[in-house]
């Protein structure tokens, strides 16, 4: 099996997409996508020259658009039913730089 | 005993209703009565909506009551279950994960308004993969549902509940989704009917998204009217959806044409595949012959891309799921992990505590494959194959009207057979390679397996915005097969004993 | 550190803008019908799209997308038809779908440009011009009479979404660090967004100052934002690097935020070009860090590090169907394009003889473009309009201007040009010019009588009449009063005489008293001149 990612990358993309990961369970991430990975060779296999993407599939739709008019939207009450913490009609969160946060 | 209405097809209910033989509000009674003494064994259903249903009942009666029964839609009085990652108000919707747990809707999905409007019983919400990551519904963070057929099996996923909610008889038609076999897999391990239609022919507003370019949500039933019937109330543009289109086929049309003149393609290269297991194969050539023997003309066709679909689907639904699920950050809805002094760790603790390992590991793959530099070795050149093999099946159906195919590669496993993340994606092997093109495909059963004895389906794959297509092959299938049966052990009330 | 001028003899700055203008003029935002509004209570504009709910689906709001389309064709750039949006993924509280959803490699707008008028002394900050004639050009300026025109590339224009806003509670001051938690209103989430990338072709703060204010009185003309930098919906963003005099190369940038007025734009560049430029000499090392302009300690402090390039994993947005935009659709958007100002400058010079100093603070703003325009529509259709032009021109410059500059409206006067030309209609301000140009009134008598028209709503010629405004100008009457004040004065008359010929000013003053102002200037100067000599 080839090792597209290292521990260490799977620790950074834990910390970019925002899941803890403990020690023991970087060390089955990262053999469980490393497999992962390994299947998807064939993706690498074609000969895909001058082949355009398909990023949309039915792809002859286009230019799809609304007017510029107001709709119902939610009460503040509403809009704020699931949240976990609120205070002044606004959603609640703990500090976002935490200490010695640099952003 | 009679048949309970979940036993009854739609026309059945609504002939009743229209006799007065009995109310819609005695429909919703005895559904969810129903549903009390029998899921327990099949866990199909993670809420039943008891009061929407009443409420949907009574007007429903009420239009009874003034003759106005006609008016009211395909689904007049029919009890309607939805797979738990379509938006009802008032109601949880909770994907089967702990993230959503306690989220309660607060707006309602197209496809599920849709059924409402056609004077649908909204029963209940109905188990899942967790955020659809499986084809087992084992994922699920409430435990799995289990196949009506035999409670030691999976009924295949993710939309496990909706089908096994159907083959059970608790209701008649339920909604799922499907991303790369989730309505058809299912429907096959389950011994029903299961259509996913052509991308943009349902709207996907209000249904949870998990690959955005390759869901697409459709009705289960156990015959073919039933199915088309739901897929009438169901189909069409909504503004609300940009890749929604306007459709206004009546799917009952030309289920009674027969199959005489169709021309039916088959695969060869599908047909050898490793992993086929022989139950599943002959069921395959029966069909074949069954469609021959009534009129269609059999035409072998290539599909020399699509064994190419299975990478491309686990490059791209990973990559959409990771954008779509990035959502779920604590803030606005979904797990919050107590306690947190900064975002940071509330982010993390939430996201690690709330996700499953399946959707973790979806998350993490997803951002892998977008990262710079691996986006042009993974996810572009996924794109490009996209191309190919939607060119292979334009190419094959300049010859066919529809394509006949295997499912699954087998019946319904038992719980635990399958533990390797990648053993369990081929599952899917012949179903991907439709939502990579866009096109629609159904499962359509045709009896049960000479060696396991679960039941078996077999794939109809339609042209773009065809679905007809295969509908009618579908219904000149049931001719021959029969409609779908209750599991037997669920069958005249019983509650799985 | 050194002073600007003297820093930019020794390096040459490089800086590139990024424009961020909220479409503030739509009903609704980007990507859902909620309805656009400043100041309402928190989250009571918001839908499960811009809440980023599960199962949420985007659909563009066409006008959002002709405001774009509009915006390229005022700043000359190519319409590209054919393009898509993408998302751009990180987390951060404020956007609810944590990933924004924007435009590719591929934008709406691409390759435009804007050109700059540079004169005045900031002209002579662009000492690599030295040595060049007028009409000589040399890289992307052109040296004119007084200074230069400056061609400034701008890379894109591309269509975007708004993040909430978020309230920083326990710290100091509302910021960020040290706050204990914070407040998220999604009320402006999804507001269509538009970013324009300038090339790096800006040398001097100056040059960002005049692009900024170039790019407001186009969009504000276009009528696509309120532009209103204290409010945030036009926000600017720059990036600066120094290379020595000479040099071709680039040296490491750094991105300047919080630049929230066109001062602050300013004096921010002009702080980071001397701070680097007291690193770099001292042997330091610039980072390539974001930092934060601090219009009161005056100066820039590093807010982020960047190490690496950010990743943002961006990919086509699969919810939104591509563009591929009709030719139809493109000549839709250019008939609504109206003449933008530096178009009507060109123009109110060429036809009426202004100055190019009037010409431009005409169509500073929309409003006294427009006002002029009226006036001028409504002059040539009675008799000459031309001859009104420059004391119009004046009256706008200096008495409009300078009340609304005064005025807030908290004494309950006329506020904003709104409130002056909804009483200093085009036809009391034709009529007011026509009074002093028939001599029935003097200049200085003028300002007292748009002050009345403004006060009091009423019409100029009411005003003289009711207040016996009405300028002396018979040269028997001004006689009189001349004859008076020399007999009055005869020590004075003697000093004149004798060569103190300052005392002129004296003379006049007299007179114009004994007049109560009424006199006409021009004749009693000329009864002076006489009698004196």
């Amino acid at each position: 099996m080839t090792q597209h990612l290292t521990e260490h990358d799977v620790r950074g993309i834990a910390e970019y997409t925002r899941i803890g990961l403990t020690a023991e369970e970087v060390v089955a991430m990262t053999a469980d996508l490393n497999a992962i990975i390994d299947s998807l060779s064939p993706i690498t296999e074609y000969d895909l020259d001058g082949v355009e993407p398909t990023f949309h599939p039915i792809g002859d739709l286009s230019n799809v658009m609304r007017d510029d008019v107001e709709r119902a939207g939610f009460t503040q009450e509403t809009a704020l039913m699931n949240a976990p913490r609120q205070e002044d009609g606004s959603f609640l969160i703990p500090s976002i730089l935490g200490e010695g946060g640099d952003r | 005993m009679a048949a309970t209405f979940g036993e009854m097809s739609v026309r059945q209910i609504q002939a009743g209703l229209a006799a007065r033989e009995f109310s819609a509000a005695e429909v919703a009674r005895a559904t969810l009565e129903r549903i009390g003494a029998a899921d327990e064994a099949v866990h199909a259903f993670l809420q039943v909506t008891e009061d929407l249903a009443l409420a949907a009942a009574s007007r429903v009666d009420a239009a009874a009551a003034e003759g106005r029964l006609a008016e009211l839609g395909p689904l007049a009085g029919v009890p309607v279950g939805y797979k738990d990652n379509m938006n009802l108000t008032g109601t949880r919707t909770t994907c089967s994960s702990n993230m959503l747990r306690d989220y309660v809707s607060p707006y309602t999905a197209t496809c599920v308004q849709r059924t409402l409007d056609a004077g649908a019983l909204p029963i209940g919400k109905l188990n899942m993969d967790e955020f659809a990551f499986g084809s087992s519904t084992e994922t699920s963070a409430f435990g799995p549902t289990r196949n009506p057929w035999d409670l030691g099996r999976v009924p295949g996923g993710s939309s496990g509940g909706s089908a096994a909610a159907v083959a059970a008889g608790l209701v008649p038609v339920t909604l799922g989704s499907d991303t790369g076999g989730s309505i058809r897999q299912p429907g096959s391990f389950c011994g029903i009917v299961a259509v996913k239609p052509t991308y943009g022919v349902v709207s996907r507003y209000g249904v949870v998204a998990f690959g955005s370019s390759l869901d697409q949500v459709g009705p289960f039933a156990r015959s073919v009217e039933d199915a088309a019937l739901a897929l009438n109330a169901i189909a069409g543009r909504d503004e609300l959806d940009c890749t929604s289109q306007p459709c206004d086929v009546d799917f009952t049309a030309n289920l009674a044409e027969g199959a005489a003149g169709l021309r039916v393609g088959v695969v060869p290269a599908f047909m050898e595949a490793a992993g086929l297991t022989a139950e599943v194969r002959a069921k395959v050539e029966e069909a074949a012959s069954a469609l021959e023997a009534a009129g269609a003309v059999l035409v072998d066709v290539e599909l020399p891309h699509a064994q190419a679909a299975m990478s491309a689907y686990y490059v791209l639904g990973p990559c959409e799921a990771f954008s779509n699920l990035a959502r779920f950050d604590s803030v606005r809805y979904g797990y919050c992990d107590p306690g947190h002094a900064d975002l940071g760790s509330q982010y993390e603790a939430s996201r690690e505590r709330g996700f499953g390992p399946e959707a973790r590991r979806r998350i993490m793959l997803g951002s892998y494959l977008l990262s710079a530099g691996v986006y042009d070795t993974y996810y572009y050149p996924a794109q490009q194959v996209r191309t190919l093999i939607t060119r292979d099946y334009l190419d094959a159906f300049e010859k066919v009207d529809v394509i006949l195919a295997p499912v699954a590669p087998r019946t319904a496993f038992k719980f635990g057979e399958i533990g390797d993340p990648t053993e369990m994606y081929l599952s899917d092997m012949f179903t991907i390679s439709i939502n990579i093109a866009g096109n629609g495909g159904m499962s359509m059963p045709v009896g049960l397996g000479a060696d396991t004895g679960m039941p078996v389906g077999v794939q109809l794959i339609a042209p773009p915005f065809r679905d007809a297509n295969m509908l009618r092959a579908a219904a000149a299938l049931e001719q021959v097969f029969g409609p779908a049966p209750v599991a037997p052990a669920f069958a005249d009330g019983k509650a799985g004993e | 550190m050194r002073k600007l001028e003297e820093v930019l003899r020794d390096w040459e700055a490089v800086i590139g803008l990024e424009i961020h203008a909220e479409l503030t003029t739509l009903n609704t935002k980007m990507f859902c019908g909620c309805k656009l509004e400043f100041g309402a209570d928190p989250n009571t504009h918001t839908c499960p799209v811009c809440l980023g709910l599960p199962g949420a689906l985007p659909v563009p709001n066409r006008a959002a997308i002709e405001s774009i389309v509009l915006a390229g064709l005022a700043t000359n750039c190519d319409i590209e038809k054919h393009s898509m949006f993408y998302r751009k993924n990180y987390m951060y509280p404020d956007m609810a779908k944590n990933f924004q959803t924007t435009q590719g490699p591929v934008a709406f707008c691409m390759r435009g440009h804007l050109d700059l008028d540079v004169d005045g002394p900031a002209a002579g900050e662009r000492i690599d011009l030295d040595g060049l004639a007028a009409g000589e050009s040399r890289g992307n300026v052109t040296r004119t009479e007084d200074g230069y025109v400056a061609h400034v590339g701008i890379t894109r224009i591309h269509m975007e979404e708004d993040a909430g806003k978020m309230v920083h509670l326990g710290g100091g001051e509302g910021r960020i660090a040290g706050a204990t938690h914070s407040l998220v209103d999604y009320n402006r989430a999804g507001t269509p967004l538009i970013e324009l990338v300038t090339e790096p072709d800006l040398r001097t703060p100056e040059e960002a100052r005049l692009f900024m204010q170039k790019l407001r009185q186009i969009y504000l003309a276009i009528g696509i934002s309120d532009c209103s930098m204290e409010e945030g919906s036009l926000r600017c963003d720059g990036n600066v690097s120094l290379r020595r005099r000479g040099t071709t190369g680039l040296g490491t940038k750094t991105e300047l935020k919080n630049m929230n007025s066109f001062k602050n734009l300013h004096d921010g560049l002009a702080y980071e070009i001397c701070r680097q430029a007291e690193v770099l000499e001292e042997g330091g090392v610039i980072y390539q860090e974001t930092r934060h302009w601090d219009p009161t300690a005056k100066r820039t402090i590093v807010m982020r590090v960047k190490e690496t390039a950010d990743d943002y994993r961006l990919f086509p947005e699969p919810d939104l169907a591509p563009y591929d935009l009709t030719d139809e659709f493109i000549e839709g958007v250019r008939a609504k394009l109206p003449e933008l100002p530096h178009e009507k400058a060109v123009r109110y010079a060429a036809a009426f003889g202004l100055s190019a100093y009037d010409a431009r603070h005409l169509v500073e703003h929309r409003a006294t473009a427009d006002f002029f325009d009226a006036c001028m529509a409504l002059a040539d259709a009675g008799k000459d309009g031309a001859a009104f032009a420059k004391p119009l021109a004046n009256l706008v410059i200096n008495d409009v201007t300078g009340y609304v500059n005064t005025h807030d409206g908290s004494d309950g006067a006329p506020a904003g040009f709104d409130g002056v030309f909804a009483r200093l209609t085009p036809a009391r301000a034709l009529e007011l010019v026509g009074l002093v140009a028939d001599d029935a009134i003097s200049s200085k008598q003028a300002k007292e009588v748009f002050a009345a028209v403004i006060a009091d709503d009423a019409d100029p010629a009411a005003v003289v009449e009711e207040r016996g405004m009405r300028q002396v100008s018979d040269a028997g009457a001004i006689e009189a009063v001349v004859d008076e004040v020399l007999a009055a004065n005869p020590d004075k008359v003697e000093q004149y005489r004798g060569g103190k010929t300052g005392l002129i000013g004296f003379f006049v003053g007299q007179c114009m008293k004994k007049t109560q102002g009424q006199g006409n200037p021009k004749v009693i100067n000329e009864l002076l001149a006489e009698k004196l000599g």
